[in-house]
């Protein structure tokens, strides 16, 4: 019975279209509340969730630095870092972001509430929008993976 | 319940085969299993919870669906499955398959309310959190009712009133809630400034079974908060007090020991581009919380109301998370030798980045990352003939834990990069884990981690660990070897051993071998080794895993 469900759920899956993003309010490390699907309405959004105490994730935003003005100028790509810790953890969000120079939006998912509502289970997971659609997402990091991330985006840019 | 929603699917897909009916539908699956192995060095497999020497192969599966529809609703279900039983030391909760979670949420710009299981936290969740973890089989979700209001642009009240998750069942206990968060600085129109101030009430209802009980079966916590930054500086308090209930040791209720709780949290920062500092403090006493007093430090983290991590850095390395700290938030007055009530103290964090192209910094310069914490018990009266105490407000007891780490990364190349990485850890097991004959244990450990990009996306990264200590048991190496083929398949190879003399874990290498392969947001990984009886940590949430050894693989997929 559940194995029916789950299998016709892949096919579900598999078939159904580009997937809208749930409308959803973060807050921005000031506090002040951001409507995520006004903010990526416009250009090519990608949104990395990532934690502090993540090893790849921090390796994938670290190595997205390194190119992100060049992926900005070709592309006016808008990368949005959705910081998952949880209060253990959220105090070291804002040092590590500008002690590592990062130039991304962060924003933090509140008790992991939209982690939870795209179905997110291991980290980094990246999601790139389209009109609000997501059109890809992935999960993972290997270096070099950022190259085939802006493959990605490219693609779609107009 | 489950035909009902294949029922409610079914009908959705033969009314109309159109995809954008799915548009708004987020599918979300995970597997865990395992085969647990018989194992010559470590000993036959042992369900211990379970009682169970026969069921070697495990599975944990979980199906959740959240479906959007009319732009304002979400209707989620979680279905789960734990068979024959649940992994290894998950609670004897967890078992068969059955409906986890369901909610319908309405949204909107002002409101937010759900029916069914929510997740909420009030704060830094040091009075009310709920949460999943599936690592750690933590499910405290509320089931019951929700609603936030967004009042103005200003202010954020919410409202919750439910029975806690336990197993596939609720709690007996009731919680309740209101929370408000108002922003100052949106009121006055600051620009560089953002103040805002926090206030919380949460509620816990449960029946008391005595006949003349000296407590109230309502326990009520309140909570301020205060939020403060300007510029590059930011600040914030958080101060929780808990009313008189009684103490609860080892599921015996006490009708003789009452005490109050409060907990206080304190953080501090400055950051700009480069560099970053931030310090917290906090104090817990007796703030141990739970739905069901009778559960009250159940390992399995069942019917747990809020949240009191340990605030320590989180290590990434295998022998980095052998001595691992669990906050000691609840009182203990079982044995007159050890006495506790809570605990006190804080952690600093500094980051560093080093510029390009300076002396120290080299041609791509190089990033560092500097923590310390510090952890005591209370200081005061301990009184254990009358089971008692007092303590002192911001005195320093027993040294319970310190940990210090560095952490440099340094890029050579376009191709090499490196991490240096120490570790100095101060570890009293006796008071930690409650046991008596352990002496405190002081340990360093090194890492050096390289990674190594070659043609084709392919890259190989490798680990060297080694872990020094004052004490005899003690003293281990270990290595990890990762060759990535693409993006999608990768290897690696690891294993720590201890040529110490610590009974449990001595002359026995805890190997692991695996490989996973990740497409888009679909994740299988598999693994075969020996794992050591140790804590499995996951946001300052530590669990109990045994000692075992077997096949594990995951599956995990996002659609």
């Amino acid at each position: 019975m559940l194995k029916k469900l789950i299998i016709f759920l892949l096919i579900i899956g598999f078939f159904s279209g580009a997937q809208e993003l749930p409308s959803a309010s973060l807050r921005d490390l000031d506090g002040s509340v951001v409507e995520l699907n006004k903010i990526s309405k416009k250009n090519i959004t990608v949104l990395s969730f990532w934690a502090t105490w993540c090893v790849p994730c921090i390796n994938e935003l670290d190595a997205i630095a390194e190119v992100y003005d060049e992926w900005k100028d070709e592309t006016g790509v808008n990368l949005i870092a959705i910081a998952t810790d949880d209060t253990r953890t959220k105090k070291r969000i804002r040092p590590l972001v500008n002690g590592k120079g990062w130039e991304y939006l962060v924003l933090y998912d509140d008790n992991q509430n939209l982690k939870r509502a795209l179905n997110i289970t291991t980290l980094p997971h990246t999601l790139v929008l389209k009109n609000n659609k997501i059109i890809h997402r992935r999960t993972g990091y290997t270096p070099g993976i950022e190259d085939e991330l802006f493959e990605i985006i490219k693609e779609n840019s107009n | 319940m489950k035909k009902i929603i294949l029922f409610f699917i079914l009908t959705l897909t033969s009314s109309t085969i159109h995809s954008q009916i799915f548009d708004g539908l987020s599918i979300g699956l995970e597997s865990n299993s395992a085969w647990y192995n018989d194992d010559k060095k470590t000993g036959a497999f042992n369900d211990e919870i379970n009682n169970d020497k026969d069921k070697h192969l495990r599975l944990n599966n979980y199906l959740k669906l959240d479906y959007n529809f009319l732009s304002k609703f979400t209707a989620s279900v979680q279905i789960e499955s734990y068979e024959p039983f649940a992994l290894l030391n998950y609670s004897p909760n967890l078992k068969g398959t059955n409906l986890g979670t369901y909610s319908l949420t309405y949204r909107t710009t002002k409101i937010n309310a759900t029916v069914g299981h929510f997740y909420e936290q009030f704060g830094s969740g040091m009075i009310l959190r709920n949460w999943e973890d599936r690592q750690l089989g933590i499910n405290n979700a509320l089931f019951g009712g929700k609603i936030n209001y967004r009042l103005l642009d200003v202010a954020d009240l919410t409202a919750v009133y439910g029975n806690q998750r336990v197993g596939y069942e609720t709690s007996d206990g009731v919680i309740f809630g209101f929370n408000s968060e108002f922003e100052l600085d949106s009121i006055f129109e600051w620009n560089n400034t953002a103040l805002s101030i926090g206030l919380s009430y949460v509620g816990r209802e449960q029946k008391v079974n005595l006949d003349a009980p000296n407590f109230e079966a309502l326990t009520n916590a309140y909570s301020g908060r205060l939020a403060f930054s300007h510029g590059k500086f930011y600040s914030s308090a958080e101060y929780v007090s808990k009313s008189n209930d009684a103490i609860v040791q080892a599921n015996q209720i006490s009708n003789q020991f009452i005490k109050p709780g409060s907990g206080f949290l304190f953080n501090a920062g400055y950051s700009q581009k480069g560099l970053g500092i931030d310090a917290t403090f906090r104090r817990l006493e007796n703030m141990s919380f739970y739905s069901d007093r009778e559960t009250s430090g159940n390992v399995f983290f069942e019917n747990v109301v809020n949240y009191t991590p340990g605030l320590t850095k989180q290590h990434d390395y295998l022998l980095t998370n052998i001595f691992v700290y669990q906050a000691q938030s609840s009182v203990s007055f079982l044995d007159p030798g050890l006495l506790k009530a809570g605990e006190i103290g804080g952690q600093l964090d500094l980051f560093y980045n080093i510029k390009k192209e300076t002396v120290l910094g080299g041609k791509y310069g190089a990033k560092i990352a500097f923590n310390a914490s510090y952890w005591a018990g209370l200081k005061g009266d301990f009184d254990y003939a009358n089971q008692d105490y007092n303590t002192e407000a911001f005195g320093f007891g027993d040294k319970y834990f310190s940990d210090i780490s560095l952490e440099v990364r340094k890029k050579w190349s376009s191709k090499w990069r490196s991490i240096f990485y120490f570790v100095n850890q101060y570890y009293n097991k006796k008071y930690i884990e409650g046991n008596f004959g352990a002496k405190p244990i002081v340990t360093n450990i090194g890492v050096i981690e390289s990674t190594h990009k070659l043609r084709n996306g392919k890259s190989i990264r490798i680990e060297a660990q080694k872990l020094w200590s004052d004490s005899k048991d003690h003293n281990w190496v270990g290595g990890t070897f990762e060759f990535n083929f693409n993006s999608k398949f990768s290897l690696y190879i690891n294993d720590i051993y201890n040529s110490g003399d610590d009974s449990s874990t001595d002359k026995t290498h805890y190997y692991n071998a695996g490989g996973s392969f990740t497409k888009g947001a679909t994740r299988v990984g598999l693994n075969y080794g020996r794992q050591r009886a140790g804590l499995l940590c996951v946001g300052g949430v530590c669990r109990f895993v045994p000692e075992a050894t077997g096949l594990t693989a995951s599956v995990t997929m996002a659609f």
